[in-house]
């Protein structure tokens, strides 16, 4: 007796095992309102990328290189060279190898190189469609279609969809489930009801069927693996590919896990939809009809899954050759750059800016498209010295606008929010006292304002969808869509109003600043908070008289995915609250006293100024000038001045990539269509956002100043001499690092297998519960990542999908304590997530990381010069 | 002034010609379009559609038609409005064509405009073809057809333009035709839209026969006579009734409409605005004859009502912005059946006209969705609704309708309202219910009095609209049997009701139950499919791997990026 309770109990934990690893392989996705980037392998980062690369073509036929036409036009081209695909059979060879037998196999190299020659010159496909181990699924799909038109994986992917979509919807449907059973329960509900699925066996035997499912999902999942004959072994595999098999819905129920674990509890409803996925194949299974039920021991393939994956790792290794060739090849024009821009000893030690003193510093976000403007603005005067550091400013917060009930993080998603701001009334400069009493009040105001507007705006919003009103709203306010329709078609320059004020009037709207409470109340801690930030940026010292902050954000209109082009650093959303509220905190007297007691000066005579730097536009909105003093007033001016011509020059910089080239040189012009392009709610490509992002470069901003980056790298500054105890180099690279790499994967997995990572063409999207996600067209699975509007012309691709080179300039045992001390760190450089150099300051070399020692990268154009 | 017994007088040429002029010029824009996809598409090799990609002139072909259609369109209507009305060279200038005409050409002209960014680089090529040339050729083609079909005055030529707009508006229906359910949608709707082509078809001959006329004018003429229509005539309303019924999508014939989600944002504002209400201007145009035929009314109010009641409550179900879009145009064209078989025909264009404006920027905007969730999550979810303040909104609803109402008898005196408007004034009154319906009377209520306000407005604005209508557009003809509008009353009592329920209790065991089956749709899609395709199964989808495949992979060559031409300089 005591000996089958434990075996009963040792099953229950080998199946939650089992479970876990499947679920644990599934990357979150945040919702369209908060779409920051994630990494869609990030389940899989503990492996090498290829061996995950062929698990996970294994389990569900998708591939994480490029189509092979692409590489074979890259060498049409002439961008591809041999000497690209001689240094990656050579590093290659190099991986294979024991660490220290440094021997050179030319043989080998040669071999790998005629391999990657073959690839590129077949006229066949370079590598046949990969076949994954079938699901139940799959195979009814190769007896009769569950209807015309509609095979059984698309009705079933359609109808978990649906029941989903109807679960977690709090925006669209007013009428709703019982969602008190939780999601697996509310399914067994909804389709027992159900009179539209076209079971083979009838409908009562269905419901019978569906009755003596166990009411619990561990228990179904390990009963279904039970019933279908699932080997063990195979078991992780096969689960894994049923939750891939409705991977959108699997990625906003990790999502849901991950919020809830930043928060220190815990969600597992991905596991209830594992449960579904996985009833639907026992359902499917047991309703085929006797010539279609699948064979005897089909299951046993599952058990021979890592066999497989081994099989399509070796048979992959062309696609992966070629990829690191690519990343060579963009590798070696940027590392000849930054040699070439490796500044002289003397200056290294005497500072960034040798030449001229600064008459401001701009903090920029690491954003890619920020290089573009900085280098605009730096060129438009050497006053300027420009910073980059992640934009959401090292602040833990959270956002409320002032009475809403919308509370946001304004954070990276690895992060949870440690505080929630809010604005209050802007104090007089005058009479601060009287105002203090007054702001306070003048808050509660606005406050009840607002509620009352957007209350009156539900009412409507109300009225119009109703079902029994919708047709009187329809027949009394129709007819001045015409209207609407008409404003809407008229190209606007218009600056739309921030979604933020809506319901406060336009002057309270000003008056009002967001700010963090503890600034005033509790100086201390601000302040400690405070040095930490400038310390990480690296600015504890000779500050300028005016130091910017610039957030970003982007400006569209009708578009689904726009939170997907705001500041990824800052939860998807604008800087502008993190940057107003950082300079808030730095201008309070009281934080500076204490930031004096902590060891950091900021002069009296340094202002901050926040500021916004439209990404659409590349114009750059300042805020707060109102309190800005009468002695920086001038400057002030100055620096409009520069920004307007900055932003002239970076317009000028992306007017080719948007069709403007005709407009370049007509400043007024350009501008006025990159407005336009920003308001027309038909515009499918508003901007281009991270595109064509390949890099990210860790050092002082004079290491890179000299070069144009093109717009493809993340540019963090940091200086290693600063930071002793590696505190800075650490949070670079567990946090900035580690978004960048989410970034740059996002755009590489929606572009090499856009189906399954991607969320399609735009022009079929249809937003799903307000913001959960996308359906194209009718339904089908969530639709995560990016549309293909974003990454294509509609001619060529303009995202180029290599891995993220990593560019650190720091002593090689500062990074290998990181990589050390850090499993995530460790899993995306040694597994080859992303490509890791080192910059040295003294020496005019480039070290890349291999196997836990640098090997000095040389530069082939030079080579083959020699030579 | 009305536009019923309007004499044969001969349409002056310079007003036919301005009459034509949408058609004329859509159709050659379509022209244009196509000779250049067939033209560059001739030999397709892939530089060929890289070349053809940028189908610019196409493009501002179709923006100079459609803008140059809607000022000859807006001067046909002055042109009616000043007096100018009549018929020949088979068309017919009236208020209610001249009214239509507007409506589609400014539709065309935003759909246009809106398109053109829109589809940019969509798709790579089409069946060989640049994808672009092909959207802008059916684009325009069925913008000609719908012009067509709005100021023909022959029967015959108004059943081909209503195919030839179905007919078109497949090619844009299967724009991704290697989508398979893109391809089945429009199989859906090919069907059903033949369907109601055999029953105007019918019509037509029966018409001819009793009639001896295919001039719509002149067989309208026959209902003003005393004498009443013959058996075949009377089949012949039943048919065109029918084909209004099929091709408003009116359950269970909506599948189509629901499911073609699957092609481009604008031809779902297009088929939404202009397009599915075809079948309301139809009947318009028929409207003396439909309103002497008891039967061909019982068949619009019953089949109008169950489809706005059942559709309206299906859409409160949905999640998607465009399903719930696609639910309410089924429902709102139930609506406007409903009213036709009520003979209130002024309120039936009324709704024709403001639902196309209104359905066309809903769909138009539909991916404002997501800051539109934005606000309602700034929005403090209130404490549920108590039947007090549900019976407060009653009261403020009937009585701020029935102050319009005498706000109106006093600004235009000797107001007229009949019984069916009195019902559809009541379904107005209960409307304004969520709008005013207090969600707390103990919380603060500052938005309250604004809302009033705006119940007021609403009334206002509808008992204006329907004295304009009445009077000025489209004048009533008869009253339908009491029985009829006894129905729609108690059909919508029942709506307000559910929704009612819905609202305050939705954990009832009512509410609960009823749910699956309109989350289902009442399963009656599913039916119709098993029925439809054992009889004519759906093609297969067009050839390609994977539907991504209408973007061509391959690497940015441009020299727009310095990277690549630096290396091009090495």
């Amino acid at each position: 007796m005591n000996e089958r309770v434990e075996t009963v109990l040792m099953r229950m934990q080998r199946v939650a095992g089992q479970i876990s690893v499947a679920t644990q392989r599934i990357a979150p996705t945040w919702p369209l309102d908060q779409f920051i980037a994630v990494n869609p392998y990030w389940g899989w980062v503990g492996r090498p990328i290829t061996e995950a690369a062929a698990a996970l073509g294994t389990l569900a036929s998708t591939r994480l290189t490029i189509s092979p036409e692409w590489f074979r036009a890259e060498w049409d081209a002439g961008r591809l060279k041999p000497e690209h695909l001689l240094a990656a059979a050579r590093a290659h060879i190099g991986a294979q190898t024991a660490i220290g037998s440094m021997t050179s196999d030319p043989a080998r190299a040669q071999e790998l190189v005629r391999e990657m020659m073959a690839a590129l010159t077949q006229p066949a496909p370079l590598v046949l469609p990969i076949l994954p181990i079938p699901l139940v699924t799959d195979m009814r799909d190769a007896g009769t279609t569950a209807r015309p038109g509609l095979t059984w994986t698309g009705l079933v992917t359609h109808q978990i969809s649906q029941h989903c979509a109807a679960f977690f919807d709090r925006h669209q449907s007013t009428w709703t489930m019982d969602r008190s059973r939780g999601l697996y329960g509310s399914w067994h509900q909804q389709l027992d009801a159900d009179h539209g699925l076209p079971w083979h066996r009838g409908r009562d035997a269905f419901k019978a069927r569906l009755a003596a499912l166990p009411a619990e999902p561990q228990a179904l999942i390990a009963k279904a693996m039970d019933a279908l004959e699932m080997p063990q072994e195979g078991r992780e595999a096969y689960l894994s590919a049923v939750l891939m098999g409705i991977g959108g819905w699997a990625a906003w129920c990790a999502y849901l896990r991950w919020q809830a674990r930043l928060a220190g509890t815990d969600d597992s409803q991905i596991v209830d939809l594992l449960a579904i996925r996985i009833a639907w194949e026992w359902l499917l299974y047991d309703d085929a009809p006797a010539h279609e039920t699948p064979p005897r021991g089909w299951a046993l393939r599952w058990g021979m899954a890592d066999e497989a994956c081994t099989a399509l790792q070796a048979a992959q290794r062309p696609e992966w050759l070629l990829q690191s060739a690519m990343e060579i090849a963009y590798q070696q024009s940027l590392i000849s750059k930054l040699i070439a821009s490796a500044p002289p000893a003397a200056d290294a030690q005497s500072g960034m800016y040798p030449n001229v003193a600064a008459a401001v510093q701009a903090v920029f976000c690491i954003d890619v498209r920020s290089e573009v403007f900085r280098r605009a603005l730096e060129s438009v005067s050497p006053a300027v010295h420009t910073l980059g550091f992640a934009g959401f400013f090292g602040l833990p917060i959270a956002y409320s606008p002032l009475g809403s009930a919308l509370t946001r993080p304004q954070l990276p998603g690895l992060l949870a929010a440690s505080q929630t701001v809010s604005e209050s009334a802007a104090p007089s400069l005058n009479c601060r006292q009287a105002a203090k009493d007054g702001s306070a009040a003048l808050g509660q105001v606005v406050a009840r304002q607002r509620q009352n507007a957007l209350q009156r705006r539900q009412r409507w919003a109300d009225f119009r969808t109703g079902a029994n009103s919708a047709f009187s709203f329809v027949e009394s306010m129709g007819l001045s869509y015409g209207a609407k329709l008409l404003f809407e078609s008229l190209a606007s320059t218009a600056t739309p109003a921030r979604l933020e004020d809506t319901g406060i009037a336009k002057n309270a709207a000003a008056a009002l600043r967001p700010r963090l409470s503890q600034a005033s109340s509790d100086p201390v801690a601000a302040a400690t908070l405070a040095k930490g930030i400038l310390t990480a940026m690296g600015l504890t010292n000779s500050f300028a008289p005016l130091l910017l902050l610039v957030g970003h954000g982007s400006q569209s209109a009708n578009n689904p995915h726009a939170a997907g082009l705001d500041c990824g650093a800052c939860g998807g959303q604008t800087g502008e609250v993190n940057a107003r509220v950082l300079a808030d905190l730095l201008n309070t007297p009281a934080v500076r006293e204490q930031l004096h007691v902590l060891g950091v000066e900021i002069p009296a005579a340094t202002y901050c100024l926040p500021a916004l730097h439209n990404t659409t536009t590349d114009e750059v909105m300042l805020y707060d000038t109102d309190a800005v003093p009468e002695s920086h007033r001038a400057a002030l001016g100055q620096l409009r001045h520069w920004l307007a011509a900055a932003g002239e020059r970076a317009r000028a910089e992306r007017a080719p990539a948007l069709g403007l080239e005709t407009l370049l040189g007509q400043n007024a012009a350009l501008k006025q269509a990159v407005q336009e392009r920003a308001n027309d709610w038909a515009q499918v490509r508003p901007e281009w956002g991270l595109v064509d992002n390949a890099a990210f470069i860790v050092a002082p901003r004079a290491r890179t100043r000299s070069i144009n980056l093109a717009g493809r790298s993340f540019l963090h500054d940091y200086d290693w001499k600063q930071d002793e105890d590696l505190s800075v180099l650490t949070l670079i690279m567990t946090a900035p690092m580690v978004v960048t790499h989410w970034i740059n994967m996002q755009y590489h997995a929606s572009t090499v297998d856009n189906q399954r990572y991607g969320s399609g063409n735009k022009v079929l999207h249809n937003v799903v519960g307000g913001r959960l996600g996308v359906f194209e067209g009718n339904g089908g699975d969530l639709r995560i990542g990016l549309p293909m509007q974003s990454l294509h012309d509609g001619q060529t691709l303009r995202h180029t999908p290599l891995r993220l080179s990593v560019f650190i300039e720091a002593p090689r045992a500062g990074l290998h304590a990181v990589i050390a001390r850090h499993e995530t760190v460790r899993d995306l450089v040694e597994n080859h997530w992303l490509h890791l150099f080192r910059l040295d300051a003294s020496e005019d070399s480039v070290e890349q990381y291999r196997r836990g020692s640098w090997t000095k990268v040389n530069v082939l154009g030079d080579a083959s010069a020699a030579s | 002034m009305t536009i019923f017994n309007s004499q044969a007088t001969a349409l002056p040429i310079w007003q036919a010609a301005l009459l034509l002029a949408p058609a004329l010029l859509s159709g050659a824009a379509a022209i244009f379009a196509g000779h250049r996809a067939k033209k560059k598409g001739s030999n397709f090799a892939t530089t060929a559609v890289r070349k053809t990609a940028t189908a610019g002139p196409a493009w501002c072909a179709a923006r100079l038609a459609s803008s140059a259609g809607l000022v000859a369109s807006a001067l046909s209507l002055a042109a009616v409005v000043w007096g100018w009305r009549g018929s020949g060279l088979g068309l017919r200038a009236d208020i209610v064509g001249a009214l239509m005409l507007v409506l589609v050409a400014f539709v065309g002209w935003v759909i246009v405009r809106y398109s053109q960014p829109y589809l940019n680089g969509a798709r790579a090529a089409l069946k060989g073809k640049c994808a672009e040339h092909q959207y802008v050729r059916w684009l325009m083609a069925t913008l000609a057809a719908v012009a067509v079909v709005v100021t023909t005055n022959h029967m015959l030529v108004l059943m081909l333009a209503w195919m030839a707009t179905s007919m078109a508006l497949h090619r844009l229906l299967t724009f991704f035709s290697e989508r398979p359910a893109a391809v089945v949608a429009a199989h859906k709707k090919f069907i059903v839209g033949r369907a109601a082509d055999l029953c105007m078809l019918g019509a037509a001959v029966l018409f001819a026969v009793s009639f001896q006329t295919l001039h719509i004018n002149e067989m309208v003429a026959h209902a003003a006579a005393p004498a009443p229509l013959s058996q075949s005539a009377q089949a012949g309303v039943l048919l065109v009734v029918m084909a209004a019924l099929l091709k408003c999508a009116q359950l269970p014939f909506h599948g189509w409409l629901i499911q073609v989600m699957e092609a481009p944002t604008p031809v779902s504002a297009l088929l939404h605005a202009g397009i599915v209400n075809l079948g309301g201007f139809v009947l318009i145009r028929f409207a003396p004859l439909v309103s002497e035929v008891p039967a061909a009314q019982a068949l619009l109010v019953g089949a109008g009502t169950a489809t706005a009641v059942l559709a309206a409550l299906v859409m409160t179900t949905r999640i998607s912005v465009k399903v719930m879009l696609a639910w309410s145009t089924c429902a709102q064209m139930g609506f406007m059946l409903m009213q036709c078989g009520l003979g209130a025909w002024d309120m039936a264009l009324l709704h024709l006209l403001a639902h196309s404006l209104y359905k066309a920027h809903a769909f138009l905007s539909a991916g404002g969705a997501v800051r539109r969730a934005t606000l309602a999550q700034m929005t403090r979810t209130t404490t549920p609704a108590g039947w007090p303040g549900w019976l407060l909104g009653v009261f403020v609803g009937i009585s701020m309708l029935l102050a319009a109402m005498a706000v109106w008898r006093v600004l235009v005196p000797g107001i007229a309202i009949s019984p069916a408007v009195w019902v559809l004034s009541g379904i107005v009154a209960f409307a304004l219910v969520p709008l005013v319906h207090a969600q707390s009377l103990r919380r603060g209520v500052g938005w309250l009095p604004l809302l009033v306000l705006g119940a007021f407005g609403v009334s206002f604005a509808y008992v204006g609209l329907h004295w304009l209508f009445s009077t000025w557009v489209l004048p009533a003809i008869a009253q339908p049997h009491a029985a009829l509008w006894i129905a729609v009353a108690v059909a919508f009592a029942l709506l307000f009701l559910a929704q009612s329920l819905i609202r305050m209790a939705p954990q009832s065991r009512l509410v609960r139950g009823l749910y699956p089956w309109f989350y289902g749709g009442l399963f009656l899609d599913e039916k119709f499919n098993s029925i439809a395709f054992s009889i004519w199964p759906p093609p297969p989808p067009a050839p390609g791997p994977k539907p991504s495949s209408s973007f061509a992979m391959l690497p940015n060559s441009s020299a727009s990026t310095p990277w690549s031409s630096h290396e091009r300089a090495r």
